[in-house]
């Protein structure tokens, strides 16, 4: 497992939101920001070594929908290991229940208040870390610029 | 090693105030491992993280990378073995030092050296490493209690916020878990007792997957019974973690106005000290109770509303030659008193009909009384013969003699058969003007006029006629239907009546009157107030045969 997590979302304030959050709660983790589904339905879809490990999908979103985003993800057998988030503040029930049945591995309410906001993205991202499919974290250490000689 | 001295106090001076500002553990490694691979002598520093059970949670290295079989030789030198394979790394030695804090993961560094070090003094500033990482932990622990407190106080004052929101029940048990989870628990499940049993009514986890696979265990389900019968008994049960495969458990009685509404249910996987405290968990269902009781005390006195409204209406109307007639009620959203619309249609021993519809103002107990009085009185003399403008004014009379402060606005179509289709005489005191959906043309607008009843000792009455060719219908209808308004004040009326009539031109008459009260209640939506509408339409004119 690696530390780059995508995060598809089109409202600013969410983007902003999240960006804030995940770099208080998990620094290391590197998050790439996707406007569209299309975007990163492109971007998945690229050969490469470095997918990301875990994917925060909103669901109404212009063009490709989140739901959308889910399925295409879930028909793609290389992205099996991907844990899929739905971070949504939709409250319907049948939004909820369509996401479960198109393979989300959670649908996660977005909270109003920033300190929870912050806690529920940590919370969802230390559970899925913690989980097997994840594995255990390994990381080289890079010291901070200036810091020390030593190699990393 | 003077000088060097100097050098390590300053980049242990640099790592305390570096490591007191992070906010995460995570931050933790690149701060206090390159310093003491800077030694002189030191080929690798290691750092493991260890889970409860003493297994390695995370890796972090300087120097030799630690990873694939090298993390064996780490647990066991973390162990104070020494594996042979170390010095097949160039290791000469390997110094190790750990740290321990209650609720919080313990940490071992391991420090290889070659044979040029001076392993004293590693030593002994792996010691000081070690102090500054342990309150560098201390610290973040400190902190991180205080953010969960104020996520608590968040998730509070946003559950009241949410739950005090919506008086529909199943919207208040949905919300509930999905603000819990995974907030403060993994996973989260309410039960409301009904009918004298508890029902799982709402479930969340953080990962669905396993809440129904869990769900689906019958040993499980049957775990939860007893945990949940146990809580509405007061009893509170073990939870057996293991069965429910999760790390801890809570359960909670959901307790509003001294009666046990239900019980939740809290699956936690986290760490000990990220648990929230009972009290909280005890708070929280409390509020949630609340909620739900509030919930099904509304709903339970928005039924027995609809009921009593519907005792207020005729049950069905009556079959007239010539004509179809079929009519809607609409209890508004957030009513939870009987309103005062009502209607009838009453056909008359010489052929004729009349349609009649009012409303009383106010809701509540008076206004029901007075509007089954007002009904029934209009309906028994319009029966009996009287011309509309007499029932309305014996009504006007009994409305003034009983001393109430409530008017009635009433309007009566009489309908009779003619060579051209029906003839409507439409008498009005204070009610809206029909509408009449014509056939093949736009829908027109009747008169209005008259002033409401019970207000005038004698009452202002006005009259005028419409004349309905074959298909045409007269609709009639409680202020209800094109005053709601929109979320930017607009009435239904002024935006969307003559759209919604174009819509259902054609239509069933019995669909038509449902769905343009549908309609209007859509448009003005929680805000609607109740809604009566009466339609009539003309068959063919010729007596005995009813337009299809």
């Amino acid at each position: 497992m690696n530390d780059l997590i995508f995060v598809v979302e089109d409202t600013d304030e969410d983007v902003e939101a999240i960006e804030r959050a995940i770099s208080r709660s998990h620094p290391r983790l590197r998050p790439e920001f996707f406007r569209s589904g299309a975007e990163v339905l492109a971007r998945l879809a690229e050969p490469g070594p470095v997918r990301p490990w875990l994917m925060l999908l909103d669901l109404n979103m212009p063009g490709e929908s989140g739901i959308d985003v889910l399925r295409r993800a879930r028909a793609d057998r290389t992205l099996d290991d991907l844990t899929i988030v739905v971070f949504s503040s939709s409250e319907d029930q049948a939004e909820t229940d369509a996401c479960n049945a198109a393979g989300a591995d959670s649908y996660i309410f977005k909270p109003l208040n920033f300190s929870l906001f912050q806690s529920v993205l940590s919370q969802t991202l230390d559970y899925w870390r913690s989980r097997p499919r994840s594995g255990n974290v390994a990381r080289m250490v890079v010291p901070p610029p200036g810091e020390s000689s030593a190699q990393t | 090693m003077r000088e060097s001295d100097a050098g390590w106090a300053a980049a242990l001076h640099r790592m305390w105030s570096s490591v007191s500002h992070i906010t995460a553990r995570d931050d933790l490694a690149q701060l206090i491992l390159p310093p003491l691979q800077a030694l002189p002598g030191v080929v690798a520093v290691w750092g493991l993280r260890h889970a409860a059970d003493d297994s390695v949670l995370e890796y972090r290295w300087t120097g030799v990378p630690l990873e694939g079989e090298r993390r064996d030789l780490a647990r066991a030198a973390a162990a104070g073995l020494t594996p042979p394979g170390l010095a097949g790394l160039g290791f000469a030695q390997v110094l190790r030092d750990r740290f321990d804090l209650d609720g919080e993961a313990a940490g071992t560094i391991l420090v290889a050296v070659d044979e040029t070090a001076d392993v004293p003094v590693i030593r002994t500033c792996l010691g000081q490493v070690i102090e500054v990482t342990r309150e560098a932990i201390r610290q973040l622990g400190q902190r991180r209690a205080e953010h969960a407190q104020q996520t608590r106080d968040a998730l509070l004052a946003e559950a009241s916020l949410q739950m005090d929101a919506v008086l529909d029940t199943t919207q208040t048990l949905r919300r509930i878990p999905r603000m819990a989870v995974p907030a403060i628990a993994e996973g989260c499940l309410v039960y409301v007792v009904e009918d004298g049993r508890p029902h799982l009514r709402s479930s969340v986890h953080v990962d669905m997957r396993r809440l129904s696979g869990l769900l689906g265990d019958p040993a499980v389900t049957a775990h939860l019974t007893e945990l949940v019968d146990g809580a509405l008994k007061g009893v509170g049960l073990p939870a057996d973690a293991a069965l429910l495969a999760t790390r801890a458990a809570d359960v909670q009685p959901l307790r509003a106005r001294g009666e046990v509404v239900g019980v939740m249910v809290f699956l936690f996987d986290r760490d000990d000290a990220a648990i929230p405290p009972v009290a909280f968990l005890r708070d929280l269902a409390a509020r949630a109770a609340l909620a739900i009781d509030n919930g099904s005390r509304y709903e339970r006195r928005r039924r027995d509303v609809v009921t009593m409204q519907q005792h207020l209406l005729p049950t069905r109307l009556p079959e007239i030659d010539g004509l179809e007639a079929a009519a809607a009620y609409l209890v508004g959203d957030r009513i939870i008193e009987v309103g005062g619309d009502f209607y009838d249609v009453v056909a008359a021993a010489d052929g004729s009909a009349a349609a009649l519809i009012g409303d009383v103002c106010g809701r509540g107990v008076e206004a029901a009384a007075l509007t089954g009085m007002a009904r029934h009185t209009l309906a028994a003399l319009l029966q009996e013969g009287a011309t509309p403008a007499r029932a309305m004014t014996r009504l006007n009379a009994r409305l003034r003699l009983d001393g109430s402060w409530r008017f009635v606005t009433a309007g009566v179509a009489s309908m009779r058969l003619s060579a051209g289709g029906v003839v409507v005489d439409w008498v009005s005191a204070g009610h809206p003007a029909p509408v009449v959906l014509r056939h093949a043309g736009p829908p027109e607008r009747g008169d209005g006029g008259g002033a409401p009843l019970g207000v005038l000792a004698l009452p202002s009455i006005a009259g005028s006629r419409l004349v309905l060719a074959p298909g045409d219908t007269l609709i009639i209808f409680t202020d209800g239907l094109t005053e709601s308004r929109g979320p930017d004040g607009v009435m239904f009326e002024d935006h969307a009546l003559d759209e919604a009539l174009d819509r259902l031109r054609g239509r069933p008459i019995d669909e038509l009157v449902r769905e343009l009260a549908a309609a209007s209640a859509a448009f003005g939506g929680a805000r609607t107030d109740d809604i009566a509408v009466l339609a009539i339409r003309a068959g063919n004119c010729e007596r005995g045969e009813r337009h299809e």
